[in-house]
């Protein structure tokens, strides 16, 4: 039983990380971006070749190692994130918002496959591999990776809570996101702070698939497709457009998958998540912490 | 219709002048050219065309190529040899991409292409619906690596497996389990056509073996996190568990399980034997892990010049399923050249005709529904060195 | 001014006012809108009727049989997200209802194919109302979410449960057989042999999808579209108005689930096999893709959009290994310069768009305001170029602009 919710709290706040950028993205301009799976699967990616470039690195140095190449990751990752707004989502902003999503959707294809013919369509083994000792807590089996990893997630979505509710780029997030016109009359520089949305949601994704990629140890081109779809019902659960919505709802998610796998079996553990899904929203139509949305389309 | 729409009559002019156009115009190429199936293959002239589906895109697309080099070097030494019925033989690969709608594509371009045998056949999803397709135009198939239950239970003459089947793999894995000893056994599966079947298979018999079957589980591949079935798996503490499906989710799951606190034997199939399991699944991980598997040109002593002349025609070294590929080539030659003509009916015979054949996996000789008679299953286990799979035990003694 | 005009109006004879400048004859025949439409149409239509005498390669007419099935389900899909607006990502659900209903009532069953028509249609229905009725009061983005959730179950659904046959999928599907003769009999006519399932399957295509086109396009016409139209551009707006936005949503769900299963219905006959594969979210994101590259609304559009999407693989098949990184880029690029689609629903003829505003009249003086006040409103009105007739929009299109 504790078990089964520690394993979902793991897996629950991969999910956070990453829906918090679909979040974040779409509480600002409105957009589903379906590349942001591909951006948790680029930072692994960035981890990966930074490590292997670096050839062996010894055990004990790994944790701090590992810090330096997550942040490096991030700046990495973040920066393609503003540059795929600003080439591919950026001309489109007054186009019709499907035009968007399926440009993310081509976006998300070339990622996927721009990486293919790089690094070939096999899955890559992690250069470096946080160590799985783990010791009995509660009746619980942690190790201490799990914890660096719970620990590492709970200070990025800590950072970022602060900087969207007390710095004056956050206050500029948020009235970009209640009335985008209005802000830039208001002198706000509303291409700039999508920008910063999108590096700020694109390194959290990164950092997310550079610590997957050496807890799990395993990394392929499609990785962030299936994260992407469940960090996407993760902030839908949660209410899209909301932070602390989206990192309930991550966690939410990781713990219904844990418990659907345990009561029904693994291979209807994704139509329990989906089932739950639909029920919170036919009586909750806009998430658990959602606000009503003006329809814009 | 309503009564604005303009000049019914000039649309109707507009198409029988179009379609009298057409009919006049293109009946040599056409439906009433006689493209009928069923047709081809009667008497050679020119290179004799073997097709062969492949998955060359999408997440299985390494063991394509794998395939077609394999077949590339058959056809390249029986050419060599003054090829068959006097004629050379060439390969025509398609990527079915291993889903159903790309393949009956590929194998209707394949039987324009005017193949005489198909010696391809990877995934069996996409290989199911290629069958009839084959069969109505009158070419049979020799299938290298798909071997799913189903595709000779479709019934049509023309089908032969030379990979073993599901049951044959699992009454290997079955005879390992009470070799070692072992008294509770688990099965995962990761509900894939093939993986499920096995799995089924195994339950199947280790049943009819007395082996109790403590536990059996499905995930969902492409997936990093399986903790949960690891959880289950370690509490369940069977001393053997087999993992059905592909390296990269059964070296995940071999990790999180040992990490979970499982002990046993870690048993994987065919889908799991790839250098890459013991590079994600990591040091210290790979003492427990077991896999059944067809004899590979590693294993047998004395390839390496097969593997020599394979290395120089691909520039790699061979891969899964290379070699039943290469079989599945001279095989098909084989018959041609007993049946002394490349027809249906005359090839089909002969292939059934074939007594011992010999390749990789053993000398062949085809059963009543077409497939191969014993499997040609080993153990294999990680080489600590190298991280390759090796031969452990081929379960004659 | 006040004054003078007040008495200039005031004594000015009532008449109708006079127009501001000739404006030219509506095009009519085949360079008006509507009936270039048709002739395109028809001429698309012989040439799918030609084809197999041009070329019959089982090939060919394989992959242009998958065609014609994309282009139905984008039709169907047309429907819910061109017309209605409601954004669906789980599409192919309905394809696999279709596929799997038919095939489970042929081959476990033993039903002919045709018997298993009218029960795909009532399945696709029952479905449509299951899903839609439960998640057609969420909007936009908790919609999509909800529909991708029901398109994953039933792929998951029908991978896990004997009946569909697992993961394996149902194979042996039998072909269409009316008594004794089925299409693997062949037939002889007019002379001309025509032989093999490959063929016939390619009529039955041409013949359900020039119907499903048509049909859709006569519907959304009609009464029902408008409405669909009306719930799309404003939902608030349309209730007030009189219309029923819930069951307007509905109508077009279950047409849109009607079109997708008897396509998947086409599907699974042509291919013999089903598997669940081929309801992955991928292929929905596909459909919807063809939809949006060709132009929401658009019949036309949809329709390149849904032959692009279908054949483009087969085109890039030389490239295996690209395609998919070649079609992502290509989306994207099209996108950009085409964020309305290849062929938008607001698309006029380039023959029939007028890129000058006529000369505007002089003002006349106010003395002489003979009847016509207009002038006031300025050369800003002038600048939209005239419709050349009010009905001559699109014969199967709506003509609206989304914003």
């Amino acid at each position: 039983m504790m078990q089964l919710i520690w394993n979902g709290l793991i897996v629950g706040s991969f999910y956070s990380l990453v829906a918090l950028g679909y979040s974040m993205v779409y509480g600002i301009i409105k957009l589903l971006n379906f590349a942001h799976g591909d951006i948790y699967m680029l930072g692994a990616f960035v981890g990966f070749l930074v490590l292997s470039s670096f050839g062996g690195i010894p055990a004990a140095m790994s944790i701090p190692a590992l810090l330096v190449i997550l942040l490096l990751a991030m700046v990495v990752t973040g920066l393609i994130g503003v540059a795929i707004e600003r080439v591919a989502y950026r001309p489109l902003r007054s186009s019709p918002r499907l035009a968007v999503l399926i440009t993310a959707i081509g976006v998300s294809f070339t990622l996927e496959y721009g990486i293919r013919q790089l690094f070939g369509p096999n899955p890559r083994a992690f250069p470096v591999r946080l160590s799985s000792e783990s010791f009995d807590v509660l009746g619980m089996r942690v190790s201490l990776s799990q914890l660096v990893l719970v620990v590492v997630a709970a200070v990025l979505m800590f950072v970022l809570a602060h900087i969207v509710e007390r710095t004056r780029e956050g206050r500029a997030m948020r009235a970009i996101a209640l009335d985008p016109q209005a802000a830039h009359l208001m002198g706000v520089n509303v291409n700039r702070v999508i920008a910063t949305v999108f590096f700020i949601g694109s390194a959290l994704a990164g950092a997310a698939g550079v610590m997957a990629g050496a807890y799990y140890g395993s990394i392929d081109f499609l990785m962030g497709f299936v994260i992407g779809l469940k960090a996407f019902t993760a902030a839908v659960i949660g209410g899209i457009g909301n932070l602390y919505g989206a990192m309930l709802g991550g966690l939410l998610l990781g713990l219904l998958e844990s418990f659907g796998a345990a009561w029904l079996g693994g291979e209807w553990r994704d139509v329990f998540s989906f089932a739950i899904l639909i029920v919170i929203l036919t009586f909750k139509p806009t998430g658990l912490l959602g606000a009503r949305v003006v329809e814009r389309m | 219709m309503s009564a604005r729409s303009p000049r019914p009559s000039r649309i109707i002019t507009t198409l029988l002048a179009a379609g009298a156009i057409a009919i006049t115009a293109g009946c040599s190429g056409g439906i009433a050219g006689g493209n009928d199936p069923g047709e081809s293959g009667a008497a050679p002239e020119g290179p004799i065309a073997l097709g062969m589906l492949a998955p060359f895109s999408g997440s299985e697309s390494a063991f394509g190529v794998y395939m077609q080099q394999g077949a590339e070097l058959a056809i390249q030494e029986i050419n060599a040899d003054g090829g068959v019925l006097g004629q050379e033989l060439e390969l025509v690969v398609e990527d079915d991409a291993c889903d159903a709608t790309t393949s009956v594509a590929a194998a209707n371009k394949l039987v324009t292409e005017g193949i005489v045998a198909s010696v391809g056949g990877y995934c069996s999803g996409a290989t199911l619906p290629t069958l009839p397709i084959f069969d109505q135009a009158g070419i049979p198939m020799v299938i290298p690596a798909a071997n799913s239950n189903d595709l000779p239970d479709a019934g049509l003459p023309g089908v032969f497996l030379i990979n073993g089947t599901g049951t044959q793999q699992a009454q290997s894995a079955v005879q390992y389990a009470q070799q070692e000893g072992a008294t509770t056994v688990a099965v995962i599966d990761d509900a894939t056509s093939y993986s499920a079947d096995l799995a089924e298979a195994f339950v199947e018999q280790a049943d009819a073996a007395g082996v109790e079957v403590a536990f059996e589980a499905t995930v969902t591949p492409g997936e990093n996190d399986y903790a949960s079935v690891a959880t289950q798996l370690a509490q369940a503490a069977p001393d053997l568990v087999y993992w059905t499906g592909y390296y990269q989710e059964g070296a995940l799951i071999n990790r999180q399980s040992v990490d979970a606190g499982f002990e046993g034997i870690f048993m994987v199939a065919d889908g799991s034997i790839d250098a890459s399991f013991a590079e994600i699944t990591g040091e210290g991980y790979i003492e427990n892990v077991v896999g059944t598997f067809t004899q590979t040109p590693d294993m047998l002593v004395g390839a390496e010049s097969w593997i020599a002349d394979y290395e120089e025609l691909a520039g790699a070294a061979p891969g899964p399923y290379s070699t039943q590929a290469y079989d599945a080539v001279r095989i098909v030659a084989q018959a041609m050249e007993d049946a002394g003509s490349t027809e249906f009916d005359a090839v089909v015979t002969a292939l059934e005709g074939l007594e011992d054949f010999e390749t990789f996996a053993g000398p062949l000789t085809f059963t009543e529904d077409h497939t191969r008679e014993s499997g040609g299953f080993v153990i294999v286990s990680i080489d600590p060195e190298s991280g390759q799979f090796v031969l452990k035990d081929d379960l004659q003694g | 001014m006040a004054p003078q005009l007040d008495l200039a109006l005031k004594h000015a004879p009532l008449r109708a006012p006079a127009p501001l400048f000739e404006r030219g004859k509506p095009a009519s025949g085949p360079r008006s809108q509507p009936g270039f439409m048709k002739l395109l149409g028809a001429l698309a239509f012989a040439f799918l009727l030609a084809l197999p005498f041009i070329d019959a390669s089982a090939y060919t007419i394989s992959i242009a049989t998958s065609a014609l099935i994309y282009v139905m389900l984008c039709m169907g899909l047309n429907v819910v997200v061109g017309y209605a607006g409601l954004l669906d990502l789980g599409y192919i659900a309905f394809f696999a209802v279709g596929a799997y209903v038919s095939g489970i009532l042929t081959t476990v069953l033993d039903w002919p194919m045709w018997a298993a028509v009218p029960a795909t249609i009532l399945a696709c229905v029952l479905a449509g109302i299951i899903i839609g009725g439960p998640t057609l009061r969420l909007r936009s983005d908790y919609l999509a979410i909800v529909t991708l959730g029901f398109g994953e179950i039933i792929r998951i659904t029908a991978n896990n449960l004997d009946v569909t046959g697992g993961p394996s999928g149902i194979h042996g599907i039998p072909t269409w057989s009316f008594g004794d003769w089925s299409f693997r009999d062949g037939l002889d006519l007019f002379g001309l042999h025509f032989s093999g399932t490959v063929l016939f399957y390619y009529f039955v295509a041409i013949v359900v999808a020039t119907v499903g086109i048509v049909g859709v396009g006569r519907l959304a016409r009609g009464r029902m579209g408008r409405a669909w139209k009306a719930v799309r551009d404003d939902e608030d707006a349309a209730e007030a108005m009189g219309i029923n936005t819930y069951f307007t949503k509905i109508s077009a769900y279950i047409i849109g689930a009607v079109w997708a299963g008897l396509a998947g219905q086409l599907m699974a006959t042509h291919l013999t096999a089903i598997s669940p594969n081929s309801f992955h979210f991928l292929y929905s994101a596909l459909i919807l893709m063809a939809v949006v590259l060709g132009g929401m609304g658009s019949t036309p559009g949809v329709i390149i959009g849904g032959l692009f999407v279908s054949l483009a693989p087969e085109l890039l098949r030389e490239f295996a290994e690209w395609r998919y990184l070649i079609f992502g880029v290509l989306l994207v690029v099209v996108m950009i310069f085409r964020p309305a689609g290849l062929w938008p629903a607001t698309a006029v003829l380039p023959w029939l768009r007028r890129h000058k505003p006529q000369a505007w009249p002089a003002t006349a003086p106010l003395e002489s305001l003979g009847g016509d006040d207009r002038a006031e409103v300025g050369p800003a009105a002038g600048a939209r170029p005239a419709p050349a007739d009010p009905r001559a929009q699109d014969p199967a299109d709506d003509g609206e602009v989304r914003r």
